[in-house]
């Protein structure tokens, strides 16, 4: 018993740590969707840093430590969040993972060149290698008493365990006692409704990042007694500690805490009970990768279909439509002339070097294959590189042949990874990167362990092959083998991206639903992908250990795959060329700055780590990036068009511009000739036609130089040739209230000059919401085509429209949730066109979305409270509505659709807005419950709120609604009074009948 | 697109065997294989080079390997040299204790620095090993990994370190162990070590060891998880504790790393543990700096493969001014270092047999049956140490904050391994 309670006691001590770096992953990945891979380094670096300034510089242990937890840790989350985190938010999950896992090996390696830069410098800094027994905030060596026969507790725990349940009370009180707690909550719970509601979700996200980064201070200093200065020790942990915030669903900080101080108990219980094992080398180290990997599997939630990350666009691809020769001819170009250098040119060093990097190339390329093509992020491929060559080498020790030797190998790999493959299917995105990574840990710890596959430390002798006259024991003539296995490779993966199999694979990459219903088998699609990197990896570690000429099972851990895996996707995924670029860098740079810069080691490793920054800028990696940017700079120099647009803001650069235009769809519509030239020189541009079929593209616009300030804008054009054909509508240019900002939006095209311009000063003021000829859609396919609309106060707008008119999108640009790609929004008469849904809200423009907008994790009174921030408001509100006062403690969630509308627009009639837009507020609602929105909405009018409401239910629309409006195909068809409505515009509105080319007529 | 492909892979392929077969018959002579190779051998200088690694992820580092190795380098050249020619040490360079990099430092060092020797090469991984082998270049460094066995240009300081079946294993440590317990006979010991392979090999090893000096091992197990160290060791010190019969053994013997050592000796002292601790790896007064260290090891008996510092002989004497003089100002003794020196000193004291007419062949000729004695790791032979440790050793007690020497260093004879 005195054994049990020993193992539950000492297991809560790594348990606290556990609760408390979870706890930290959710915050920060409830904050901006992101898995924290780095939380550990973060750790890691705050432990350093108290260990330099405590030891090394003598500062006292305690305001050392609560000046890291409370000012540095958080100022570094709070950095990192503005730099990259907040940037990455919008990019896919791949670079995602990708970018927290360089900034894993960069973070430790950057704080070890600072000491070592300090050290240099004659600071009294101490070295930070071999260290042991480090002092924590306690007394050192730790105190120790013995309160129950053979249980012992020792200084250093209590510490451990009194910090854990103050964080824990004072996240508690914070969380849920703290008006900033209910907004964090809010964010986490419905994070674009959070910005409807005025409050910056930016801002939350930054808060909660430096709560983040101070939990991981909190957590590193803490371990730094039990864990010394090991950086690889404190990613371990980071990963173990995953566990917990998949029991929190990444969501739920309470569990996450809860399952962090299980986890440490469960751990010391197997390890203390795991008798049974004992045969199994390397099963008590790989018992807390058992847990993550059973964890991940029993508790992540099936989220999308067949583990495919976040759907990433694809980039331009500025080439396609280019002769062959133009694609492929400086690559092939490349290829022989790396060939005939070994016997030229290089030195027998340099030709080893270049060997190296091609050898590892093949391997790189299998991330091409599973995440290039499959988005799917795996941390395995160190162990099918090693799998392959240990196998390879046994059997070669064997007498076997090295051609056949290889073969096996590789499907060994193959196996191993249609095996790992399992899990795919299941998980998704940074859960199957997490499971991926405890099945490497597995591997690594567990399989490599086995004695007669792995022969010890000295491993295989792997000889190089004698095939016919080629002697591959010459490093020359490895070279060139090795050049052309690679050039065929790439060959191959390109002929097969281009087959119906690529297709496919593409198509289960971009829409697995869709592929699904299209007859793809996405399941075995997911297990090809995965069986054919594995199986490549496994090929490239054959040769790579066939260059060594010896592996053994430590050559490449799961660590080693997750640098590949940064150095890979920095240099990028799209083409397997890129791969090959990834590998000789990979090869040549250390080696280079060694002999150049500086002798320090640390500096490559943060280079190849924060390669995963630029990420947050160029997802698709450099490779891609360069030659887009340069291809951009040459288009804006030639001056063909790059409409000017405010859709292209500098952030959004290479990500959203590039995704227009060339979705592959043939859709290079005009509208989506919005990549602004700018002064960052980001212009992907999409003008090129793909050759799919574009219509027209920009083909008739007459081109005009910008005749304002040249760097905001550079050169535009008008669009010409939409859809269908004649109305070109372009006209942003005569607007007064732009041309007043000094920003001269320069080219008219052919169409004619919009009616709006003249009455835009006088009438501005009477109405409290704009719209004027508003142009918008998503990711390049335009839905919006020049809306104007108007709604004054106490006026109640309701507009009509079929489905896919564009009524919804046109409440998301009234909101300021989506940009326009051309037309102004005048809130009370100001332009507000450049303000987002936060600054729109302060301004007194409310959207009460489709659905129900309310915060469904968050209980009645919370919800109200943050809107109405004082209690006699709320107190008013329970008065309107008794039916919500008996349940102010229930969540949101649990009410009836009708109580949700209900408590969604309660607040407001305490605190009407200027502007109220109701998306479909009576949708799914019973009709009596209808008739009480109605009523409310009404009664908001008598406040003078202003309302633009969409609706599909007409006839009671019609009987609230002040003036109708059309929409049709992205267009106003017909505006008026009430009074005006004939059935048969009704029909023809709901339809889709009504011509979009129909004047529009104002009352 | 795939035709196109195809076209460029076969012009690639042709062109490339085209070329692989017209130049690589021509290349075979042309490589450093030749028969007497004087790489890196001047009139007055050759050139040395080394491996260490000194920056890693886990924050062990054999930085100061370095500094051993330079130390015994300038005295040679402040006593003239080798025959008249003096040692162009170029520093080592760091593997980072990754296989990758290890090759890559090994083929700068043959290809570009073109180094007659590599002396020290210290590492946790040698994957430059068959390389250096193949181009014949006389390496020196720690013999704890499998390729300081058997390849003839490979040299360990101490010998070869790692028995191999049918070789020997050193009897050094169960020898002194039992100077300190007053014999083996009637003592009971338990051996842990981490949970991999390598652990498990080494509970194999020293089993045998200390059964044949006449212990009686009452545990032997590959306990420990190998990946991180335990913040909790009341599961594994429990079942060590009752290992006698219920009762504790006389000696805990750690085949693991230091920050392991620490973790388990201070768990085992809580349970107010009185007997003998013992493990291999923490000779290092650097762990006296730090408070909880030196309580953590205060007692325990480690094991040495070369005479301790704390052990006043002439040589040792000299060791110390040699390395206070390289490094400019006084620093404490490490292992390290001296893995460095004596990698270095056994190079020097070879090539010194070779002559003045130094190349690779009459060096690996003057290494046949080279021997001295009376060095800092005792009594060296060549070839014999390609195939087992020199077998001498000491154990050092750390007591009251200081390294005192509790069994002196000697040799012992080998037993076989089986």
């Amino acid at each position: 018993m005195a054994d049990l309670l020993g193992f539950v006691l000492s297991g809560l001590v790594s348990g606290a740590l556990y609760a408390l770096l979870a706890t930290g992953l959710v915050l920060s990945y409830s904050a901006s969707g992101l898995f924290n891979f780095a939380h550990g380094a973060t750790a890691y670096l705050c432990a350093l840093a108290f260990y330099e300034l405590h030891s090394g510089f003598g500062w006292p242990a305690v305001p050392t430590a609560v000046l890291l937890v409370c000012v540095l840790a958080p100022a570094l989350g709070w950095g990192l969040d503005k730099l990259m985190f907040r940037k990455l938010a919008r990019v896919g999950e791949t670079a995602q993972i990708v970018a927290t896992i360089g900034l894993l090996v960069a973070l430790p390696a950057l704080g070890l060149w600072t000491v070592e830069l300090l050290a240099d410098a004659g600071a009294s800094v101490e070295p930070a290698e071999n260290q042991f027994g480090l002092p924590g905030v306690g007394p050192s060596p730790a105190k120790s008493w013995q309160p129950v026969d053979g249980v012992g507790v020792d200084s250093d725990q209590l510490i451990i365990w009194a910090a854990t349940a103050v964080v824990a009370l004072g996240l508690w009180v914070l969380m849920r006692r703290t008006p900033l707690g209910l907004k964090l909550r809010a964010a986490v719970d419905n994070r674009s409704l959070v910005e409807l509601r005025g409050l910056s979700a930016d801002r939350l996200s930054s808060i909660a990042w430096m709560l983040s980064s101070g939990l991981a201070g909190l957590a590193g200093v803490l371990a730094t007694p039990l864990l010394g200065l090991s950086a690889h020790d404190f990613t371990l942990f980071l990963f173990v500690s995953a566990t917990a915030a998949v029991l929190g669903r990444f969501v739920s900080v309470p569990l996450a805490f809860v399952g962090g101080l299980g986890l440490g108990v469960l751990q010391n219980l197997v390890a203390g009970y795991a008798d049974f094992a004992e045969r199994i080398t390397g099963f008590r180290t790989a018992v807390p990768f058992l847990i993550l990997f059973a964890g991940l599997l029993l508790l992540t939630r099936r989220g999308r279909i067949a583990g495919t990350a976040a759907v990433d666009p694809p980039p331009v691809d500025y080439l396609a439509g280019r002769s062959r020769l133009r694609r492929w001819g400086p690559w092939a170009v490349a290829a022989v002339l790396l060939a005939i250098s070994f016997y030229t040119v290089t030195t027998p060093f340099w030709t080893g070097l270049l060997a190296q990097g091609l050898a590892l190339s093949l391997v790189f390329m299998s991330f091409t294959v599973v995440t290039g093509l499959g988005a799917m992020v795996s941390l395995a491929q160190a162990t099918f590189v090693t799998g392959a060559a240990l196998v390879a080498g046994l059997l070669l020790s064997h007498g076997w042949p090295f051609v056949a030797a290889a073969a096996v190998g590789t499907c060994a790999a193959a196996v191993l990874g249609a095996l790992v493959a399992l899990p795919a299917l299941r998980l998704g995105g940074r859960s199957l990167a997490l499971a991926t990574l405890a099945l490497a840990f597995l591997a690594d710890q567990v399989l490599f362990q086995i004695g007669p596959l792995r022969n010890g430390d000295t491993g295989w002798a792997v000889p190089r092959p004698v095939l016919g006259p080629v002697d591959l024991g010459d490093d020359r003539a490895l070279g060139v083998a090795l050049t052309v296995l690679v050039a065929a490779a790439v060959a191959a993966l390109s002929a097969l991206r281009n087959s119906p199999s690529g297709r496919a694979m593409l198509a289960v990459r971009s829409a697995p639903a869709a592929a699904m219903a299209s007859g793809v088998s996405v399941v075995r699609t997911k297990l090809v992908l995965f069986t054919l990197s594995a199986g490549l990896a496994g090929f490239g570690g054959v040769m790579y250990a066939s260059y060594n000429t010896r592996v053994t099972a430590t050559d490449f851990t799961a660590m080693t795959g997750l640098i590949w895996l940064a150095v890979v996707v920095a240099a990028g995924l799209r083409r397997p060329q890129f791969a090959v670029v990834a590998g000789l860098v990979y090869a040549v740079v250390p080696h280079l700055i060694a002999e150049h810069l500086t002798e320090s080691t640390h500096l490559p490793v943060i280079l190849f780590g924060l390669a995963g920054l630029a990420l947050a800028n160029d997802p698709d990696g450099y490779c891609a990036a360069i030659p887009v940017r340069l291809h951009g700079r040459r288009l804006a120099g030639a001056g063909v068009g790059a409409a000017a647009s405010e859709a292209a803001r500098a952030d959004a650069g290479a990500t959203s511009a590039a995704v227009a235009g060339a979705d592959s769809t043939g859709t290079v519509a005009s509208d989506a000739v919005a990549a602004g030239a700018g002064s960052t020189g980001a212009a992907p541009g999409s003008a090129v036609p793909d050759g799919a079929g574009a219509n027209s593209v920009a083909a008739r616009g007459t081109v005009s130089p910008g005749s304002g300030d040249a760097d905001s804008a550079g050169p535009s054009t008008a669009d010409g040739g939409t859809a269908d054909g004649g109305s070109a509508d372009a006209a942003t240019a005569a607007m007064p209230a732009r041309a007043g900002t000094g920003r001269a939006v320069a080219g008219v095209g052919g169409g004619r000059q919009a009616d709006v311009t003249g009455r835009a000063g006088g009438e501005a003021v009477a109405t409290a919401l704009r719209l004027s000829r508003v142009r918008a859609g998503y990711g390049g396919a335009a839905v919006l085509h020049g809306v104007d609309l108007a709604v004054r106060p106490g006026e109640i707008l309701a507009l009509l429209g079929p489905n896919g008119a564009g009524k919804s999108t046109t409440c998301r640009v009234a909101a300021g949730l989506v940009a326009p790609l051309a037309g102004q929004v005048y809130v009370a008469g100001r332009d507000a066109t450049r303000d987002g849904a936060v600054r729109r809200s302060r301004a007194g423009v409310v959207l009460a979305p489709e659905g129900r907008g309310i915060f469904p994790a968050l209980t009645i009174e919370e919800n109200l409270a943050l809107y109405l921030r004082g209690r006699d408001a709320r107190e008013a509100v329970y008065e309107r509505f008794p039916g919500l006062a008996g349940r102010r403690g229930v969540p949101a969630g649990a009410l009836s659709g009708g109580e949700q509308q209900m408590l969604a627009l309660a607040p407001l009639l305490q605190r009407p807005p200027k502007v109220l837009i109701a998306d479909e507020p009576s949708l799914g609602l019973a009709p009596r419950v209808v008739e009480e929105v109605f009523r409310l909405l009404t009664e908001l009018r008598g406040h003078g709120t202003a309302l633009l409401l969409v609706e599909e239910k007409a006839t009671e629309v019609l009987k609230v609604a002040d003036t109708v409006a059309y929409l049709a195909q992205g267009r106003v068809s017909w505006c008026g009074p009430r009074a005006a409505v004939e059935a048969d515009r009704l029909t023809e509105a709901y339809l889709g009948l009504a011509s979009a080319g129909e004047g529009v007529a104002r009352p | 697109m795939p035709r196109m492909t195809r076209t460029i892979a076969t012009v690639v392929a042709a062109t490339a065997m085209l070329l692989t077969a017209a130049c690589n018959s021509a290349s075979s002579g042309g490589t450093s294989n030749a028969e007497d190779s004087v790489r890196g051998v001047t009139d007055t200088t050759v050139k040395v080079g080394g491996i260490v690694s000194m920056t890693t992820a886990s924050g062990y580092s054999k930085k100061d390997t370095d500094l051993g190795a330079k130390a015994r380098f300038d005295r040679a050249n402040a006593e003239g040299g080798l025959h008249g020619r003096k040692i162009d040490y170029l520093g080592a360079e760091d593997d980072g204790q990754d296989p990758s990099r290890n090759l890559a430092a090994a083929r700068e060092l043959v290809q570009r620095d073109k180094v007659f020797a590599i002396a020290p090469m210290s590492s946790t991984t040698f994957s430059g090993a068959d390389f250096l082998q193949k181009q014949r270049v006389p390496t020196f460094g720690w013999g704890t990994l499998p390729s300081f066995c058997g390849p003839s240009y490979i040299y360990g300081f101490g010998g070869c370190m790692v028995p191999t079946p049918g070789g020997t294993i050193s009897q050094t440590w169960p020898e002194g162990l039992e100077q300190v317990m007053g014999g083996a006979e009637g003592r009971s010991v338990a051996i842990l070590a981490n949970d991999s392979d390598a652990g498990k090999f080494g509970i194999r090893t020293y089993r045998q060891s200390f059964e044949s000096a006449g212990f009686e091992v009452t545990y032997a197990k590959p306990a420990v998880p190998a990946a991180a160290v335990p913040s909790d060791w009341s599961a594994y010190t429990k079942e060590i504790l009752r290992s006698d019969g219920g009762k504790a053994p006389d000696a805990i013997v750690s085949v693991m790393q230091t920050p392991y050592n620490i973790g388990l000796f201070t768990a085992v002292k809580r349970t107010g543990y009185r007997g003998v601790l013992t493990d291999p790896t923490d000779y290092d007064p650097g762990l006296l700096t730090k408070s909880a260290t030196r309580k953590a090891l205060d007692g325990v008996h480690v094991l040495t493969s070369f005479q301790p510092f704390e052990q006043r002989s002439a040589a040792m004497t000299r060791f110390g001014e040699d390395i206070r003089k390289a490094a400019g100002k006084d620093v404490p003794l490490n292992m390290h270092m001296m893995t460095g020196y004596m990698s270095a000193d056994l190079f020097l004291a070879i090539a010194e047999k070779a002559g003045r007419d130094l190349t690779v062949s009459s060096f690996q000729k003057a290494a046949d049956g080279f021997a001295d004695t009376g060095t800092l790791v005792g009594d060296r032979a060549e070839r014999k140490g390609q195939k087992e440790s020199f077998g001498c050793g000491a154990l050092v007690q750390l007591k009251g904050g200081t390294y005192v020497v509790s069994a002196p260093f000697r040799c012992y004879p080998p037993i076989p391994f089986k």
